[in-house]
């Protein structure tokens, strides 16, 4: 009787990791989606900023508060258009790349943070940089 | 008298034993089909966001080499064109070294709709099959001016774009996404001097 007892927990632990890797892999298809929307928030972001001639993409940092729908970017004439996004905050960062007095490039990082499911609390975050040309030069 | 002293499991014993082993293969099946359903809705989640991931890259990348060309009769500029079935625009091709038209077709069914597209005289190709539940593409051209310049302003182009994929089985969770593209080339051109 003992014995069968036994063997029967056994035989339980054995199956828990199995049951867990089906649980594992749709809990990771969860993280992917939110990645994916991250990945896609950002492309969002930077692409706007870099399609602006090189004079109007003005350098400095903004948070979320400063990135919304319909907001200016840095105080100009220039609004964002940016898609709803749940549990995803934006922030973005502008510098100067300068040699001889001269800015030859601007450096641009954009990072997103979200939630790692929806309603989750725990926060992941994902950043993109790029480099835009002076083309005046 | 000779008596035989032999071990075995009384009937008792083995009762409980298959009330236990009973017990526990009904769970083990029952959280098995229940794991099963909920991976295979998964997989199916899965299958739509690569779906929808992979027509998204490559209709971002033609987007950005989009560019303003002259169509075949001179003169005028091809536009970047939207009507709800079609999207197309010119491409700068660094194969051929010329433009091209590309054409992204979408074809509305009742049971899922599908995506195609074309680039110059290619056979068409299918990127994503009976799996559209809805899509709407939307070409925005903004422009920005300064409180007191008396310049042209800054010219911004972009696409819109929202899609809804679901599988036929419709016991996935859909795939939606709703964003904005932005053209750099194109973008580029419009505020050029």
């Amino acid at each position: 009787m003992l014995e069968i007892v036994f063997s029967v927990g056994i035989l339980a632990l054995i199956m828990l990791p199995v049951f867990m890797t089906f649980s594992t892999g749709s809990r990771n298809i969860q993280l992917t989606d939110a990645e994916f929307r991250a990945h896609t928030a950002a492309i969002e972001l930077m692409e706007q900023i870099v399609s602006l001639p090189f004079e109007m993409i003005k350098s400095g940092e903004y948070d979320s508060d400063a990135i919304v729908d319909g907001g200016q970017f840095a105080g100009g004439p220039v609004l964002f258009k940016l898609s709803t996004a749940a549990d995803l905050w934006r922030a973005m960062k502008v510098e100067d790349i300068r040699r001889d007095g001269k800015i030859l490039f601007k450096k641009v990082t954009v990072t997103i943070r979200f939630a790692a499911a929806p309603g989750s609390e725990r926060i992941r975050e994902f950043f993109m940089k790029t480099l835009v040309a002076n083309e005046n030069l | 008298m000779k008596t035989f002293k032999t071990r075995a499991f009384t009937l008792v014993e083995i009762l409980v034993v298959c009330g236990i082993v009973s017990v526990f293969l009904g769970t083990a099946i029952m959280l098995f089909t229940n794991f099963r359903r909920s991976y295979s809705r998964s997989e199916g989640t899965a299958v739509l966001m690569q779906d929808g991931a992979l027509f998204l890259a490559r209709l971002r990348t033609d987007l950005n080499n989009a560019v303003i060309a002259p169509d075949a009769s001179g003169g005028t500029p091809a536009q970047l064109n939207t009507t709800p079935d079609q999207l197309s625009f010119m491409v700068y091709s660094s194969r051929e070294a010329k433009t091209l038209p590309v054409v992204y077709r979408y074809l509305a069914e009742e049971n899922g709709g599908s995506i195609f597209r074309r680039e110059g005289s290619e056979k068409e190709r299918e990127l994503i099959k009976d799996r559209v539940a809805s899509l709407t593409w939307q070409t925005e051209l903004e422009r920005f001016l300064e409180p007191e310049s008396t310049g042209s302003g800054t010219l911004r182009l972009s696409i819109g774009l929202d899609i809804k994929l679901k599988m036929k089985s419709g016991d996935e969770k859909p795939f939606s996404l709703k964003t904005s593209i932005f053209p750099a080339r194109l973008n580029r051109q419009l505020n050029s001097p």
